[in-house]
């Protein structure tokens, strides 16, 4: 398989290294006219701006003009058996090309089977198998969108038996087949070590920082499922000081990386967002004065 | 060893209300068991699925209440799961579905409202074509008028229907007086929707303006629309239904057929 080197034109107009939030509908009004401190940058779910018109579009054109945007898509389901679904990836193509995005990722999942798509981020096996079909559809999608994409780790529940490696051997495999960046949701590892039993520092200790294109951060709920706690990931709230303690860690480990504080459930004002990302924004702030000049020059 | 392809239709089975046996030995138990671990992905899409049903159908949702949506839209989403990861496109067929559900027959106006419903969803996110400009017609000779053909702009939709489904709509949408109640003797009423700016309008056609404006909508010459529509309906007033339909964006543009040789 080609080994395929990221070229200049991967990095045109690229989302900073500061804090940034996810765009919703609610908030359009609010953030047009404030340009709030510590928004620097914005994310939406590329699939609720593939319509062909209407005021969502609008509204996401007229924030362009003063946001960077990254696309963060939920549908591609990268990691179904099969071809990639042809036509979302050309509506995907076409948001891009309207919007010059900083930055487009997707998940290390799958979402679709017998194209019934289920609306969810189910962990693929990590095995062989799922290793070759996950890598042509990257390259695929690299091909189409004819740019270097990020490729998020999931939050998981389960993990299967017939699995032959772990989930960073398989996405350093994803990202050294396919030249590929990794988005680091820091939350997700939080969570899937507590469900799996795995060891979350360990796990970001294995991801060179070189590859991390950008950062999640969001929040979880605790479950009781008979009796165990299992957390559950819902950007329903703020992010845990557990977490906030995780990303401190992978900071001073990678350096400042673009952050961002997703929230899509039980979405309150635009200051708490505002605040979250403050938050993130002083954790960046601690590391950045050595590479600052790097970055403003 | 289940391949990729075998593994994802069992999850999938199991996800969408299938047993979790097949998974057994496959899922790892880790203390809590599969079945508990695949009860969470059940959850996740089974109730965001319905939340999205519920975007796309606010009217309906808001009529039978949260908790009788609930379990109708998880009956819908079990047998008809999005066939698109575009969740503002979910829901095209949930209108039948609501017509032959045994419990929403209860209610005989909610499909022709989820048929509502649906419209406005459509409508939100059609393409941002430019209304027709009437000051284009101007050019043409009364003559000719029989003979024009309008293109439907895209995001013009006709909802017809037995019962008083705008008044219905009305009485649920943000500050509406809910006791004042609708009046289901009132009859039926054809709505049209469209988008001629930024918001979504509904409006409710007179007698034989609907199949006029259906005909036109679907590339009929005015001539033949207007006849057809005359013969429905004879005090039907076409040159003020036609202002109504120009006004609110119906059209986007509109051609002249070929005159027939004298």
């Amino acid at each position: 398989m080609d080994h395929k080197i990221p070229t200049a034109r991967d990095f045109d107009a690229p989302i900073p290294a500061r804090a940034g939030i996810g765009l919703k509908a609610q908030h359009y009004q609010d953030i047009k006219d404030r340009l709030p401190d510590h928004i620097g940058w914005l994310e939406v779910h590329s699939e609720n701006y593939f319509g062909s018109g209407g005021q969502a579009l609008a509204w996401l054109d007229a924030l362009r003009q003063d946001f960077s945007v990254s696309l963060h898509g939920v549908g591609l389901s990268l990691g179904s058996a099969g071809p990639l679904d042809a036509h979302h990836l050309a509506r995907l193509k076409n948001l891009a090309s309207r919007i010059e995005p900083g930055q487009v990722s997707e998940h290390l999942s799958w979402s679709t089977a017998q194209g019934d798509y289920l609306n969810d981020l189910i962990p693929l096996p990590y095995t062989s198998e799922a290793l070759d079909t996950f890598c042509q559809h990257v390259d695929h999608m690299q091909d189409a969108l004819d740019r270097r994409v990020l490729i998020e780790n999931p939050s998981a529940y389960m993990r299967y038996e017939h699995s032959t490696m772990p989930e960073t051997e398989f996405l350093l495999a994803v990202a050294t087949r396919t030249g590929c960046g990794i988005l680091l949701d820091v939350n997700n590892v939080f969570v899937s070590a507590h469900n799996l039993g795995l060891d979350a520092k360990a796990y970001i200790n294995t991801i060179p920082g070189h590859l991390v294109g950008e950062i999640h951060l969001g929040g979880h709920f605790d479950a009781d499922v008979g009796g165990e706690i299992l957390k559950i990931d819902d950007h329903g709230s703020k992010v845990r000081p557990e977490v906030w303690d995780l990303y401190e860690h992978t900071i001073a480990r990678f350096g400042p990386k673009p952050t961002l504080i997703e929230w899509d459930s039980d979405v309150p004002d635009l200051d708490v967002l505002v605040s979250e990302a403050a938050r993130a924004d002083a954790v960046l702030d601690l590391y950045t004065m050595e590479v600052s000049h790097a970055h403003t020059g | 060893m289940l391949t990729l392809a075998e593994l994802q239709a069992a999850v999938r089975d199991t996800v969408l209300g299938g047993d979790a046996t097949s998974l057994s030995g496959v899922v790892a138990d880790d203390r809590l068991g599969h079945a508990r671990r695949l009860q969470v992905y059940r959850n996740n899409t089974t109730i965001l699925l319905g939340e999205a049903l519920g975007a796309n159908f606010p009217v309906v949702q808001a009529l039978v209440g949260e908790v009788f949506f609930s379990a109708l839209a998880k009956r819908f989403v079990r047998l008809h799961p999005p066939r698109s990861p575009c969740l503002f496109e979910y829901g095209a067929d949930f209108a039948a579905f609501i017509a032959d559900d045994p419990q929403a027959a209860t209610l005989p106006y909610l499909a022709d409202v989820a048929r509502l419903d649906w419209a406005v969803a459509e409508v939100v996110h059609a393409a941002d074509t430019q209304v027709l400009d009437t000051g284009a017609l101007g050019a043409i000779g009364p003559s000719d008028y029989g003979r024009i053909a309008f293109t439907p702009h895209p995001a013009l939709r006709l909802i017809d229907s037995d019962f008083p489904i705008h008044a219905i709509w009305a009485l649920h949408q943000p500050g509406a007086d809910l006791d004042a109640g609708v009046n289901l003797d009132l009859g039926g009423e054809a709505v049209m929707v469209t988008r001629p700016g930024r918001e979504v309008l509904l409006t409710v056609l007179p007698s034989g303006g609907v199949e006029f404006t259906r005909h036109l909508s679907t590339g009929a010459e005015l001539g033949d629309a207007f006849a057809t529509a005359q013969h429905a309906d004879e005090t039907f007033n076409p040159a003020q239904i036609l202002g109504t339909l120009l006004g609110l964006g119906a059209f986007a543009g509109f051609t002249l057929t070929e005159a027939f040789p004298p």
